[in-house]
């Protein structure tokens, strides 16, 4: 139970990483432009994701 | 001004006329789910097929989210069959398969929902208290709070009841969880970001705005009033009654909740001389 309810409470990392960061890649790719720093697109999506997750993790909160 | 305890006529009155709007098979409610799980579940072969632009896809997903709710409401009540028939299966299987695109457990609702109904407005057992708001635009901000890790209620509410049917729930939940940001994932990196973005988790964020908006808040606001008479009332929507979801009529569903939803408006006509007799917020209605 400990291990599920540390697994949920890396919720919003799990969330950058699984699914933010290749719909940022999608989106970067669909819209015709380039990651920024020479980075490619799914490496941007994940760097993105991941400070993302941890921010929303630290704050409770995705929005502000 | 009459109350419960001085009127017992009026409240014998009052029961006998909801009666007759309880019982019978409600149609729609079953209509209702399998049309739209069925058609958000069509969605992803035809967008990824290209039968269906991703757009289109979008603004359908999003209604069908906004639907999604309301026939499984029907069924945590069992409405649909009641409890004992030895078709009550058909009431839960209507139950989880309204669900299935907004991907939350019945029992997690039914559990969370009668706690709503026990508890209505009360600021510390009511689980759908966060949505209280004094104004439309601080409810909708409300429920994009709502939507935010860790600040939701239903949670917390399974644990403090502690009960086998809310610790099941709370299993369920969790398996919900796991499982539908897995298949979001899986979507995702498997070359469909776009589509599990615009066909699921996108709309599902709309629709819970929608859906916290005219269920949660719209009927009880400002989520102050306490009592049976008082802790929700009628009110008149721009979107009309099905634009809102049926809840113009919300106060008949916590006085009766077994009266089916489209039953609502006739049951509030012919309630209403006893609603305004006993002083409740009928919203010029």
């Amino acid at each position: 139970m400990r291990v599920v309810g540390f697994l949920f409470g890396l919720g919003p990392i799990l969330f950058g990483v699984g699914f933010l960061a290749p719909v940022i890649a999608a989106a970067i790719t669909a819209s015709g432009l380039d990651a920024p720093a020479g980075l490619s697109a799914v490496q941007f999506g994940l760097l993105t994701g991941i400070i993302l997750g941890v921010i929303a993790r630290q704050r409770r909160t995705w929005l502000w | 001004m009459v109350t419960e305890t001085n009127t017992p006529g009026l409240r014998a009155r009052e029961k006998a006329i909801a009666e007759q709007f309880i019982g019978g098979f409600p149609w729609i409610m079953v209509i209702w789910p399998l049309v739209n799980t069925s058609l958000w579940l069509a969605l992803w072969p035809l967008v990824m097929t290209g039968a269906l632009p991703l757009w289109a896809g979008f603004l359908i997903a999003t209604v069908n989210m906004t639907a999604a709710y309301l026939p499984s409401h029907e069924a945590q009540h069992h409405i649909i069959v009641p409890e004992g028939s030895r078709w009550h299966w058909f009431n839960e299987f209507i139950g989880w398969y309204a669900l299935i695109p907004m991907f939350a457990p019945l029992t997690v609702l039914r559990v969370t929902h009668f706690e709503h109904h026990r508890h209505t407005n009360d600021p510390l057992l009511d689980p759908d208290i966060p949505m209280a708001a004094n104004s439309a635009w601080a409810a909708i901000g409300r429920a994009l709070v709502k939507g935010q890790p860790r600040h939701d209620r239903y949670g917390m509410t399974l644990q403090r009841l502690g009960t086998s049917g809310a610790k099941t729930a709370s299993l369920h939940a969790m398996l919900a969880k796991a499982v539908q940001y897995s298949m979001l994932a899986a979507l995702a990196w498997s070359g469909h970001a776009l589509e599990a973005l615009l066909l699921w988790w996108l709309p599902l964020k709309i629709g819970l705005v929608y859906i916290n908006f005219y269920l949660s808040w719209a009927p009880h606001r400002p989520m102050t009033g306490r009592g049976r008479y008082k802790d929700t009332r009628a009110f008149s929507s721009f979107f009309g009654n099905i634009g809102s979801s049926g809840m113009q009529y919300h106060i008949i569903h916590h006085l009766y909740p077994t009266i089916p939803l489209n039953r609502h408006p006739a049951a509030f006509r012919a309630l209403r001389p006893i609603l305004e007799e006993r002083g409740c917020d009928l919203g010029g209605l």
